[in-house]
């Protein structure tokens, strides 16, 4: 059998990553490795915060060592939890204006074109995620005076108290799973979203997250509440450079939906082929309530995300448009939960997967309707694209039905790129691989369509990208 | 805690199944996780020996589903209790049947135990059924293994059922009584044979069946396997499908219909690795009761050198009464892109209401028209089986089992406290 080299010479080109830079190291070099009472004390200590947080997160911690590494799911074996920096600050002080940041921060939030975006006005405000603490912060005055709050979460808590502690951790739990555990204990970072009853907020709020230290965690939390009737559009994005050794990112993200309101999480994760990519994103819907999750995942080595959705009172809905990219090396084991604990709630599970030069796309998921949730409806539908045969592609969908009358489904498929389209495409004058790219991109397209067009648009690019030297 | 198998598997290029890895079980560590969970399904334990299994708690990927407290004596060896139960194997001529001390040398050339349950029937079995269809035969008729027991009888069960190349036939399992059963059956079907191999569950209430059946499928041979499980407190059928060379054919259908305080467990692996080689899975079930549970687990492996493998998975749960619980799990994983197809399809639900709406529109009363659905839904796979009498007695055992809770459902007093 041939090497995954001989298969694919072009693979090799793919060796350089965009966004693989690296900036001088300033404020991670001094940051301490490992995991421990004292770690944690510093974090709390150095944010001021108050005791009840101090005591969640020591109690986290203890979660966190008793708790068991999943017993399912990808090799994890890499990550070494005492050879990891739990906090690094990057800046003494919050930054209010774009001048205001250091000159290598504004250098790196260039390359990635944040100002430009600032500049189209395509966004709310930026919350750009430096090392662990937001550094840069704006939010357009119409927003804060409708009552909109949407600060980094270290700030949520200091200025919003009352209002924090009602809802942090109550949708996930810190003892839910060994990452929300560790999540729980280290936190840094992240967003906190209020929208009032009734408010809509009609342009995407965004935030770019970046890890640059390296072995360096990143363990931002995000808590959003959206009040009775109110629409909100969060679009999280990662990028990350390339290190030496492995990166964990553990994220856990909570999300409140009232009754009537509508949440709409968009992700297009990018992180460098090193990181491990564990996070915890779930939402509880009270009636008459949507969320819909946009999951896009095309870095990071090992990546296991399952964002869910408990649907809590009647009529709520729940949605995953999943997409997840594979190429050599990597492992996205990406999938949706979906528990239906009140009558008449609707999920529904779009997921799509495309694996190349020996990587591995898993589907995993789970759909339960529990007793008394009748009137249900789900649909889960899993289509994988083949486009060589050293690549991997798995489906582990889990249904657990516990009422009569109710309707669930699942259907998935795997299929290559046939020849026939090839030709097809290649008689018109493309390249093979130019034909394999949009064979790719029209597998992908009804969830790219559901994207902001910035984030449409890098996706084409990074398929691109991904595609390169996949034929041959 | 490294196991090896004692005996090799039977060889024609196929892959001898993966062993355990030593500290499987260190799952606690908080720096440096040393643990890797099964990356495919290949990789889950299979062993002759009995320590390779620990004792189950419930917790386990493979017994998640399983009401493990109920089934403690069965993961401990004991002897079979031979004057509670009876086999008899009803063969037509032509077919050599015999009765094999434990330790013949041919037992364990197909099937190794995947789990604790089939570990500790292949270790205190006291005997072995081989029923073997000489090469180039084809029957008229069916062998039938009758397997009758009493009063919770504890039985450590084997059987090899061994068809020649070129050969035809159909052998028809059938269990009844009470019995505590745990067993292997290793089915082997030569090349270009066809072989249909049909199991039938119809213990009493208190039953209990932890059942492994493994098939090795020969050069362009046609395989058809048929589980039908109506009765028992818990039935647990794991069947293993390997291919022993290219443009073999398996089908995997199966039946069943989990009443009140029933757990009826059904899990497939169909292990693709030689090429040309086809599969489709279909199980249908229908669930009434309190606290009926039924659990399907399909896991399907197309192998990197599996090029031009067809599979397709289907299972279809019928949910008739609340409080029931119906898991479905159909699992792909594919190594090479080198396919014809591969898909799985899953759902689960209540009567359909359009269907209903027909018939009754067509003047047939509604408890009428809910029995026609039922009926259709599982004649579908019935009517497969091939054995006109067994197909008649099982759809009317069907046909009671519905008239039992569609009757008292339509009963004006059940009607009004439901």
């Amino acid at each position: 059998m041939s090497t995954i080299e001989e298969l694919n010479p072009g693979l090799k080109g793919l060796g350089r990553y965009e966004y693989g830079w690296a900036d001088s190291d300033v404020a991670g070099s001094a940051a301490k490795r490992g995991l421990s009472d004292e770690v944690v004390l510093d974090i709390s200590r150095r944010k001021d915060e108050p005791q009840w947080m101090t005591d969640l997160r020591l109690k986290s911690l203890r979660l966190f060592d008793k708790k068991p590494m999943p017993t399912w799911g990808s090799d994890l074996s890499g990550i070494d939890f005492q050879n990891i920096k739990y906090f690094v600050k990057s800046t003494e002080k919050q930054a209010t204006t774009w001048d205001e940041l250091p000159e290598d921060i504004k250098a790196t939030y260039d390359k990635l074109g944040i100002p430009e975006a600032e500049k189209q006005r395509l966004i709310a405000g930026v919350a750009a995620q430096y090392e662990s603490e937001v550094v840069y912060h704006q939010i357009r005055k119409d927003l804060e005076e409708k009552g909109v709050i949407f600060v980094d979460t270290d700030t949520g808590l200091r200025e919003y108290p009352e209002l924090f502690k009602e809802y942090f951790a109550t949708v996930i739990p810190a003892g839910d799973n060994k990452f929300a555990s560790l999540n729980t204990a280290v936190w840094s970072g992240g967003s906190f979203i209020y929208v009032p009853p009734g408010v809509h907020v009609d342009i995407p709020l965004q935030a770019y997250f970046r890890i640059n230290t390296e072995n360096m965690g990143q363990f931002e939390r995000t808590l959003i509440i959206a009040d009775e009737g109110s629409y909100v559009h969060y679009v999280e994005g990662c990028t990350a450079p390339i290190y030496k050794s492995d990166s964990l990112h553990s994220a856990v993200v909570e999300i409140v939906v009232k009754k009537n309101a509508r949440v709409r999480y968009t992700t297009i994760q990018n992180w460098s082929n090193n990181v491990y990519n564990l996070v915890t994103k779930r939402a509880t819907c009270a009636e008459g309530a949507t969320m819909e999750w946009i999951d896009g995942n095309i870095g990071s080595k090992v990546t296991m995300k399952y964002p869910a959705v408990f649907l809590l009172g009647e009529h709520a809905k729940g949605e995953t448009l999943s997409i997840a990219f594979a190429g050599e090396g990597q492992h996205q084991d990406a999938g949706s939960k979906m528990v239906h604990a009140a009558p008449y709630t609707s999920s529904s599970i779009v997921s799509k997967s495309v694996a190349r030069g020996g990587g591995r796309t898993s589907y995993r998921g789970l759909v339960q309707i529990n007793e008394g949730a009748h009137h249900s409806k789900s649909n889960v539908r899993c289509d994988a694209l083949l486009v060589d045969d050293i690549s991997r592609s798995d489906t582990y969908p889990y249904v657990d039905v516990r009422e009569d009358d109710v309707q669930m489904g699942h259907e998935a498929t795997v299929s290559r790129v046939s020849d026939d389209q090839l030709f097809y495409l290649m008689s018109r004058g493309m390249t093979e691989e130019e034909a394999m790219a949009m064979i790719v991109r029209g597998f992908v397209e009804p969830i790219a369509r559901e994207l902001p067009m910035e984030y449409a648009l890098e996706l084409n690019r990074l398929i691109e990208l991904q595609m390169e030297g996949a034929v041959g | 805690m490294a196991v090896e198998l004692k005996k090799p598997p039977v060889a024609g290029g196929v892959t001898p199944l993966a062993t355990k890895k030593p500290g499987a079980d260190q799952a606690h560590t908080d720096s440096g996780a040393t643990f890797v969970p099964d990356q495919s399904r290949a990789e889950r334990t299979r062993s002759f020996d009995l320590d390779a299994f620990p004792v189950p708690n419930g917790r386990e990927e493979d017994w998640r589903f399983t009401p493990v407290k109920e089934l403690a004596d069965l993961f401990q060896p004991a002897p079979t209790e031979g004057e509670k139960y009876r086999q008899d194997v009803n063969a037509p001529a032509g077919v050599k049947t015999s009765k094999v001390p434990a330790d013949d040398e041919r037992l364990g050339q197909v099937g190794t135990p995947g789990d604790r349950a089939a570990a500790v029937a292949w270790n205190a079995k006291d005997q072995a059924t081989i029923v073997k269809i000489p090469s180039g035969t084809e029957l008229g008729e069916a062998v039938r293994v009758v397997l009758t027991a009493s009063d919770e009888a504890r039985i450590n069960r084997h059987v090899l059922i061994e068809a020649g190349h070129h050969s035809k036939a159909i052998v028809a399992l059938t269990h009844e009584g009470s019995a505590r059963l745990t067993g292997n059956v290793e089915i082997s079907a030569g090349d270009g044979a066809d072989l249909t191999v049909v199991t039938i569950q119809e213990w009493d209430d208190e039953a209990v069946q932890l059942d492994q059946h493994d098939i090795l499928v020969g050069r362009d041979a046609r395989v058809r396997h048929i589980a039908i499980t109506l009765g028992g407190k818990v039935v647990r059928l794991s069947t293993n499908v390997r291919y022993a060379g290219p443009g073999g054919s398996v089908e995997c259908l199966g039946v069943y219909f989990t009443d009140a305080g029933q757990h009826q467990e059904h899990r497939l692996f169909v292990d693709h690795e030689p090429v040309h080689c086809t599969s489709n899975v279909e199980y249908r079930g229908a669930l009434q009761g309190d606290g009926a549970h039924s659990v399907w687990v399909g896991d399907v492996l197309i192998r990197a050198a599996a090029h031009a493998t067809d599979t397709y998975e289907l299972n279809r749960n019928l949910v008739l009464t609340d409080g029931a619980r119906a898991d479905s799990v159909p699992n792909l994983e594919i190594e090479t892109g080198e396919i014809v197809g591969a898909g799985h399809a899953s759902a689960t639900g209540r009567f359909d209401d359009e269907q209903l709406f027909y018939l009754q529109a067509r003047g047939i009363p509604e408890h009428e028209a809910r029995r026609l659905v039922v009926h259709g839904f599982f004649a579908g796979i019935i009517n497969r089986i091939g054995l006109p009498g067994t197909q008649a007695h099982l759809m009317a055992r069907i046909e009671k089992e519905l008239a039992d809770s569609i009757d008292s459902a339509f009963e004006p007093a059940a009607a009004a406290t439901r």
